[in-house]
């Protein structure tokens, strides 16, 4: 029997938790609010024309004033504003970057026809709209309560009554009439179809009396929902932004218009160091490496061509030194016999016994034996010296005092950071390029010019290069990035920055139109790569439209 | 003739709340939305006359009535008060002479309370 009544009373919670929405809540789903209203609690009525947008809130019995431009949203805090209201001529005055006008008329309930008379220094704009304050509005403004605890299920069985008791006693007794009819028990059967039948009858009553009454309530509920000016999601997706909201995150927008674009290509590319400006120190023979007089140069020491940065001292193996002291003692032993035979050719040629060219040929041996022992001794001491090729910094050092560097080892590197190249791959022929660019990641990006592409593949495509012909500041020789190349083919079409486009909740890529001063609508599109700062719509978008393109990530955010 | 300029009425009388633009009135001047009436908007050198009429083109008569026209005139806005003239008409003048068709708004107070106020473009 424990088993009938837990089973009962799962079934009775479910019925009373699913009910109110199924069925109850039916005169709710034709009631869609109008744009701006039900969403906010103050009374706020909006105004455009081709330069500006105008919203105009009424709180506490004042009248704050939201003037921006038309296309791009940006606050206009240079106007002067003349406000025709119900009370009279008034103008406005500046607070930070909203007007206030003083407006007593807003307490009492009514429409009000309002004109806003704009006069900026390049020119002005009369704009009319009509102001409606309602009692329900009012009352709302006043209440600080949320409405939104009624969405639970203790709320929904205080608002429903004991309509929802009923609900979930018939859920009750279906449990029952199930549990009994798997178990066999014809007497309990009988029992609770009975029960469950007269339940049904008399909640079928009710229901129909019960549907009457919520169109009545709807408006003061939808009002009530929210009390706040604050940005939120709406079940239509759309998301409302108050113009406070909207000044907060900077929300900036464009008029878009279609515009031939080059066609663009992404590449994956390197950075590589521009081959005439950076250089290898290599030891071209093996040997003990030595500091020279300053120390070897640290990492990013700025260096010119032609400066020594070590010095390659070749070891003498015991082969080699053996050699050496046999060819000294043989270079010593000829050196002391010519120097015999040239002092006396030097007594015998004052006497013509030896002929004077004999006497010049002894000295000029001599003089070849001598050179060739002290280039002896040097040869055993002097070391090499590693000098820069190039000038620049030094970008990577493998020196350490002392150690043995093999034929050929790479001791620094040398890259000037202002002439940087990219390599980038393409799996096609490149043919007029007319444009490069690279975004790596950060908010700068970096012109490139093309500077030639191989024939041969490399990885099954070609090696393309491009010179960063800006500033590289901000990149690193061998950093992954993506190049942007435009092509001399062109396409047609809208052209966004990248940052307003943004991935929606499904995942698609999404933009956000500015359909009403408060109001953004997502719009799902395709888009295509067009440089390192913008994409190309290519479906899903109107030309004319007010899309946004700064402060579309914070939008997105918006629950 | 005569059924030709009606049915060009009809016509517009028709289109005016469905497009909810400017459309050419009956006497020849701009006419726009109101709320729930027609404005009608004429000028002669320093002269604007506006006339009301109702949804249907019929003229309301407006004894009584006074309103406001704020117009661009040489990028500067230009206050122009209004009073009821005659039958359906309200009539100001203003200090400079006027384009022949002004960008602005006219808004208008009924005798019953009700206000009305209808944008040029």
């Amino acid at each position: 029997m424990r088993l009938f009544f837990n089973a009962a009373v799962v079934t009775a919670l479910l019925y009373a938790w699913c009910a109110p929405a199924a069925w109850s809540h039916e005169g709710h789903d034709h009631e869609s609010p109008p744009p701006g209203a039900g969403v906010s609690s103050l009374p706020r009525a909006e105004a455009t024309s081709q330069d500006f947008e105008l919203v105009a809130v009424a709180r506490d019995g004042k009248l704050t004033i939201y003037l921006d431009r038309f296309g791009t949203n940006e606050p206009v805090i240079n106007a002067a504003i003349e406000v025709d209201a119900p009370d009279g001529q008034a103008t406005a005055r500046l607070v930070g970057d909203v007007y206030e006008v003083e407006a007593a008329w807003t307490v009492r309930p009514g429409n009000n026809d309002l004109l806003f008379t704009i006069t900026t220094p390049d020119g002005a704009d009369v704009l009319s709209t009509t102001l409606v304050i309602g009692a329900a509005a009012r009352s709302a403004a006043t209440e600080t309560s949320a409405g939104s605890a009624s969405t639970g299920l203790r709320g929904r069985l205080t608002s429903g009554g004991y309509g929802v008791f009923g609900i979930a006693a018939l859920g009750f007794l279906l449990g029952i009439l199930v549990m009994a009819l798997a178990t066999g028990r014809r007497r309990l059967v009988a029992v609770t179809s009975v029960a469950v039948v007269g339940l049904a009858v008399l909640y079928g009553g009710q229901a129909w009396a019960h549907e009457g009454e919520d169109h009545g309530d709807a408006p003061v509920s939808s009002q009530a929902r929210v009390t706040r000016d604050v940005a939120q999601r709406l079940p239509d997706r759309s998301i409302f932004v108050p113009k406070t909201a909207q000044r907060l995150l900077v929300i900036r927008t464009e008029i878009v218009a279609p515009t031939r674009h080059a066609r663009s290509l992404e590449l994956p590319g390197r950075i590589i160091p521009d081959p005439n400006a950076s250089g290898y120190v290599q030891a071209a023979v093996s040997g003990r490496l030595s500091q020279p007089p300053g120390g070897f140069p640290r990492l990013g020491v700025s260096v010119q061509q032609g400066d020594i940065l070590a010095y390659v001292t070749p070891p003498l193996t015991s082969a080699e030194s053996s050699d050496q002291r046999q060819r000294q003692g043989e270079l010593d032993q000829q050196i002391s016999i010519v120097e015999r035979r040239l002092a006396r050719y030097e007594k015998l040629a004052p006497s013509g016994a030896v002929a004077r060219v004999q006497v010049d040929e002894t000295r000029s041996e001599l003089e070849g034996l001598r050179d060739r022992r002290t280039a002896l001794d040097r040869s055993r001491r002097q070391p090499e010296a590693l000098v820069a090729p190039v000038s620049g910094v030094v970008a990577a050092v493998n020196a350490i005092a002392g150690q043995i560097a093999e034929t050929n080892a790479l001791v620094f590197q040398i890259i000037d950071p202002h002439r940087l190249w990219v390599e980038a791959l393409s799996f096609e022929a490149l043919n007029g390029v007319t444009d490069a660019s690279l975004k790596p990641g950060g908010a700068k990006s970096y012109e490139l010019e093309f500077k030639g592409s191989g024939l041969s593949d490399k990885m099954q495509s070609l090696p393309v290069h491009f010179a960063v012909s800006n500033d590289a500041t901000g990149l690193r020789v061998g950093q992954l990035v993506t190049v942007f190349v435009q092509t001399s083919e062109t396409t047609t079409g809208i052209a966004l920055p990248r940052s307003s486009v943004v991935t929606g909740a499904n995942g698609q890529s999404t933009v956000y139109e500015h359909t009403q001063a408060e109001r953004f609508e997502p719009r799902e599109v395709r888009v295509m790569p067009l440089d390192a700062e913008r994409v190309l719509i290519a479906a899903g978008l109107d030309p004319g439209r007010r899309i946004v393109t700064q402060g579309a990530e914070l939008l997105n955010q918006v629950r | 003739m005569k059924s030709v300029a009606l049915c060009c009425a009809l016509l517009l009388a028709f289109a005016a709340p469905v497009l909810a633009h400017e459309t050419k009135g009956p006497n020849g001047g701009a006419m726009v939305d109101a709320g729930a009436f027609h404005v009608e908007l004429t000028v002669k050198d320093q002269v604007i006359d506006v006339f009301v009429t109702d949804a249907s083109e019929k003229p309301v008569t407006i004894g009584g009535a006074k309103g406001t026209a704020i117009l661009i005139v040489g990028g500067k806005p230009m206050r122009i008060t209004l009073v009821a003239a005659s039958g359906n008409r309200l009539s100001g003048t203003a200090t400079a002479p006027l384009p022949t068709a002004p960008k602005g708004a006219v808004q208008i107070q009924l005798p019953n309370g009700t206000s009305l106020q209808g944008k040029f473009h």
